[in-house]
């Protein structure tokens, strides 16, 4: 362990690893880290145990990457102990920004998600009805198990975070861009978003953007979309007007709509719900009748606008009893 | 947040916000909080004293904000701001707390009321730290005005302001002007000639070198603002059609109204007895100069009936105003015509309430008119008499007074239909944007206090376009729009609201989402730049653009997300 | 003490706030528990701000805008009707019981109607219960 090398850790928590191998898409430039970091813990790719962690000094770790949720309470107890050993710590992807994917699960509760898991699907025999506990005995030892949390929380719920790098994963070029700026000490103040534009996707796009009425939507296999025309406004929905830009537009650009994983515009206290106020408003319809039957062209607009960000949006999860 | 210091003022109006909130608690309450440095109490904010109070607290105390707790923002908001202006303050570092229309005056629980006060109080405070300075605009007063209806009111308004000095756009649909009024002969209580008086209009309109006469003429479209509107007036005679554009700065919307259709009433046979007729059937008579039945014989007993359309569950709740002197007039003309007839004046009340009217029905008794009273809703019922009976019709009457089934002879009856709002009041409404209420009349400012002004600024309404009146109080409310409108003009300028939308450039991504959800065109589109972009002229401040704006770019001056968040929080708390 | 609901009221200016001042001026007596937030149009009223209210402890949200056709801005209570359907898909999905939000025309003149219709709704969310949301807030937190 070099003595002036950075002191890096790289984690993940309820992740599905894209945030690690959007890292490893850096290319060479992983090798440029490795020469002068210490890459102290990460878990896809080094080695680096937990008693490794707890044994560092407070402040030992230069700089924490930190991606994926927190879903449950070993996701929160790395979190906090990560946080403890590290000067610095970023919360890497949409799932540690905003909640992410997982954050879906908050519309659901934690009792149908085991029961759907576990219990009542097809490909399962359990009559026993028996789904894991935090703690069982076997063999007169005992586990334990992470408990599994009702709901699905941020980073920045259980710990203090310093920045907030987007993406579902974050584009390499941002990252590279990102982790550059950190090693040169070269950040706004703590608590920015970085790696990412200010201004939402429709300034990068390139497709032509002209008036926006919609009197029909369409899913986006239903129609041959043209590709120089805004999706949204050819009816299919585009989350592109309420999320920062980035990201290269990589699926519009691919013929996808933007699916919002950059996260809210600077200001904008819930994604969600101002998708829905731009995209209500361009319906083009003054009758209440034909507006519902417009809104059937959205079949899950929920699940579409809060498609990360359901852990981050102003009712954070669903009240169903 | 940069240090605050508000003053909160609890107004007890009286007793009208005394009563019924603690006002004391609300002012020990306000003082609680955060930024706020004086605070309170006092019986008429809005009297001098009261507002010299701010004024003077503002100076000593170096105030930055201000929060009136009290009346109606729509009542005194104006007031209150011009306090913070002589001050030296901005008037829009003022939030009003309705805790009278919308608390005292609507609850019966003190302590519940009082609660309320508190809350609204408190999201006054915590909006209000977030308020920003704004001036006024001043632009330009066009001193033209458009009047749109060429009758007695419309006529009155145009000659007032071109003898005031502006140019008049009088637009009238029909071929003629006169309106209603040149469809009666003479009128009640004096018997005066309608047809002098309006024949002495005409001419006066149509000789004014002031005033363009546009008949057969429509307004098409009204856009702009006060001081600032384009209209476009279409003209069609026979099947030619023209159009022409005209800028003015006022309007005078003078539409006047439509009889009640008195076939809808089907206990009055009216359209299958032949002399049935209604109010303006029987003028049509009279300015032909005679009194007689279909048939062309004199009638010896001719019965007026109150109230068809009007004061009716079934029809119209509102009294139409006018009928009741009307009645007693043809009372009158019928006798003068054929002194030997008898006349009956079937009523439910007899509503006399203006200058002459009590000594002019008094005259009618005297002249032996019969009066029968009917009870609103217990109508009488009138059917073609028998071979029999020397008369046309008899009317069967639940005589109200006596408490008699009275039966009266008819050989003509005259129905006093009401007044109703026209067919085309929505479209006129839309046209000018303004409101009507539930029987299609157009909404004054304030019922009492600003009976000619509209909620939309440059836009007047006079006469029977408003509701139901005659013509004294017509003809003032055409002098008084006509004047509110020189006052304004005379003054070359009007400061208009500093309350508009703005894009904020670096944020704007150039999606466009905004584009075409503004109903004055105020938004435009810069190609180049790929951003969109508010025309701060054209913009009424609605908001629709800016919570539709998915990147919280544009801002509504004075209604910012963070003033409504921090109001939300207020009263809540 | 019997559960009090504290509901926003959302308002447009020239109708609806308008009409509640009208029910003032009658001195039309009705529940306390609405707590009347202004604004110009019921086209400014963006949803955050339904959640935010509910996020920031309110039972209920009541948002008013002038009759189809009469809006003083011409077209703002067409941008609400459009956004309100969506707006109520987002709360079922939240699990925010149906009658806690609701949308309703109010004019100038129908200070009576105002009144009515706070007493109804007040009703009914009583008969809801305290807001999920603002019970859920202690636990959160505290409980996974």
């Amino acid at each position: 362990m070099a003595e002036n090398k950075l002191q890096i850790a790289l984690y993940w928590g309820a992740a599905c690893g894209g945030c690690d191998v959007a890292v490893l898409d850096t290319n060479e430039f992983i090798l440029d880290i490795a020469a002068v970091a210490d890459i102290r813990m990460w878990p896809i790719a080094t080695d680096g145990k937990y008693s490794d962690v707890e044994a560092m000094e407070d402040g030992e770790l230069d700089l924490t990457i930190f991606n994926g949720g927190v879903r449950n309470s070993e996701n929160e107890q790395i979190a906090r102990l990560l946080r403890k050993k590290s000067k610095m710590l970023v919360a890497f992807g949409a799932c540690a920004y905003m909640g992410g994917i997982p954050g879906l699960a908050n519309l659901t509760s934690r009792d149908k998600i085991l029961d759907t898991v576990y219990v009542h699907n097809p490909s399962i025999e359990n009559g026993g009805h028996i789904v894991p506990q935090p703690q069982s005995r076997l063999d007169g030892k005992v586990l334990d198990l992470p408990r599994f949390y009702r709901r699905v929380y941020r980073l920045d719920h259980v710990v203090d975070v310093d920045y907030y790098l987007p993406g579902c994963p974050p584009q390499p070029g941002q990252v590279k861009a990102v982790i550059l700026a950190i090693v040169k000490g070269e950040l706004p103040a703590k608590g920015s978003v970085v790696g990412a534009s200010e201004v939402a996707l429709c300034e990068d796009c390139p497709r032509t953007k002209g008036e926006k009425k919609i009197k029909r939507f369409y899913r986006p296999w239903e129609i041959m979309a043209d590709p120089e025309t805004c999706l949204l406004e050819q009816g299919i929905l585009c989350c592109g007007v309420a999320t920062r830009s980035g990201c290269g537009v990589r699926c519009p650009n691919s013929g996808i709509p933007c699916r919002g994983c950059y996260g809210p515009l600077p200001g904008v206290i819930d994604q969600g719900a101002k998708l829905a106020s731009a995209v209500a408003s361009i319906i083009d319809s003054k009758d209440p009748a034909e507006i519902e039957t417009i809104l059937e062209g959205l079949p899950d607009f929920t699940g579409f606008a809060y498609r990360y960000g359901v852990a981050s949006s102003l009712l954070q999860r669903s009240y169903r009893q | 947040m940069e240090e605050r210091k508000i003053g909160v003022y609890v107004c007890n109006c009286g007793s009208n916000i005394a009563k019924m909130v603690d006002c004391d608690e609300v002012c020990a309450y306000a003082a609680q909080q955060p930024g706020v440095t004086t605070v309170k109490s006092y019986k008429y904010m809005c009297s001098n004293p009261g507002q010299e109070m701010i004024i003077a607290d503002i100076k000593a105390d170096g105030l930055d904000r201000v929060v009136v707790a009290a009346c109606s923002p729509r009542m005194h908001e104006p007031t209150f701001r011009k306090a913070l202006q002589t001050a030296g303050l901005n008037p829009y570092f003022l939030e009003m707390a309705n805790i009278r229309e919308q608390c005292s005056w609507v609850h019966d629980e003190r302590n519940a009321a009082t609660e309320k006060a508190r809350a609204l109080t408190l999201g006054a405070i915590r909006r209000v730290t977030y308020h920003q300075p704004l001036e006024r605009r001043s632009v330009d007063m066009c001193p033209n005005v458009l009047v749109i209806g060429g009758g007695m009111v419309g006529m009155t308004a145009a000659l007032e302001l071109a003898d005031g000095g502006s140019r008049v756009y009088l637009v009238e649909r029909q071929n003629c002007l006169g309106g209603n009024v040149a469809r009666v002969d003479l009128t009640a209580p004096y018997l005066d000639s309608a047809r002098d008086m309006i024949t002495a209009l005409i001419t006066r309109t149509k000789e004014h070198p002031l005033i363009e006469v546009l008949l057969n003429s429509e307004v098409n479209s009204l856009e702009g603002f006060v001081g600032n509107f384009k209209t476009v007036v279409e003209t069609i005679w026979g099947d030619q059609a023209a159009t022409n554009q005209y800028e003015v700065g006022n309007v005078v919307v003078a539409t006047g109204y439509q009889e009640f259709d008195a076939s809808r009433v089907t206990h009055y046979g009216y359209g299958k007895l032949p002399n049935v007729l209604t109010s303006f059937e029987f003028e049509t008579m009279l300015r032909a100069g005679r009194v007689e039945t279909k048939e062309g014989k004199s009638p010896q007993y001719v019965a007026i009936i109150h109230c068809v359309g009007s004061r009716s569950k079934e029809f119209h709740t509102y009294c139409s105003r006018v009928c009741c002197m009307t009645a007693l007039k043809y009372a009158r003309e019928v006798k003068s015509a054929v002194p030997d007839c008898y006349v009956s004046d079937i009523y439910v009340d007899m509503h006399a309430f203006g200058k002459g009217h009590e000594d002019f029905y008094r005259r009618g008794s005297e002249a032996k008119t019969l009066f029968l009273m009917y009870a609103k809703n217990d109508h009488p019922v009138i059917r073609k008499a028998g071979p029999k009976d020397d008369c046309e019709m008899l009317i069967e009457v639940n005589e109200k007074l006596s408490r008699e089934v009275i039966e009266i002879p008819a050989d003509l009856v005259i129905l006093m239909v009401g007044m109703e709002s026209r067919k085309d009041s929505e479209a006129v409404a839309r046209l000018v944007n303004i409101s009507r209420d539930k029987d299609g009349w157009f909404i004054e400012s304030h019922p009492k206090l600003d009976p000619v002004a509209t909620t939309t600024d440059g836009i007047y309404i006079a006469g029977a376009c408003a509701a139901p009146k005659d013509i004294p109080d017509s003809v003032a409310q055409a002098r008084a729009a006509a004047g509110r409108i020189l006052a304004r003009t005379i003054r070359g300028t009007i400061d208009i609201d500093a309350v508009f939308a703005e894009i904020d450039e670096d944020k704007c991504s150039g999606c466009r989402v905004c584009n075409e959800l503004c109903p004055y065109s105020a938004i435009d589109f810069n190609v180049d730049k790929k951003r969109s972009n508010v025309i701060s002229a054209l913009c009424k401040a609605c908001g629709a653009c800016v919570a539709a704006c998915p990147s919280g770019a544009i801002t509504a001056r004075h209604f910012t997300d963070e003033q409504i968040f921090a109001q939300i929080e207020g009263v809540l708390a | 003490m019997s559960f009090e609901p504290k509901i926003v009221g959302f308002l447009c200016n020239w109708c609806s706030y308008t009409g509640a001042d009208l029910a003032g001026t009658s001195r039309i007596d009705y529940a306390p528990n609405v707590r009347i937030i202004r604004v110009m149009c019921c086209a400014r009223i963006d949803p955050t701000f339904v959640l935010k209210a509910l996020r920031d402890g309110a039972d209920g949200v009541l948002i008013c805008g002038c009759h189809p056709g009469d809006c003083h801005y011409s077209e703002g209570n067409y941008k609400m009707m459009r956004r309100y359907p969506l707006l109520k898909k987002l709360l079922a999905d939240f699990g925010i019981q149906e009658a806690r939000v609701r949308l309703e025309w109010v004019s100038a003149s129908e200070g009576q109607r105002f009144a009515d219709l706070v007493n109804d709704m007040t009703q009914r969310v009583r008969e809801l219960g305290p807001s999920p949301v603002r019970m859920a807030q202690a636990t959160d937190m505290a409980e996974r």
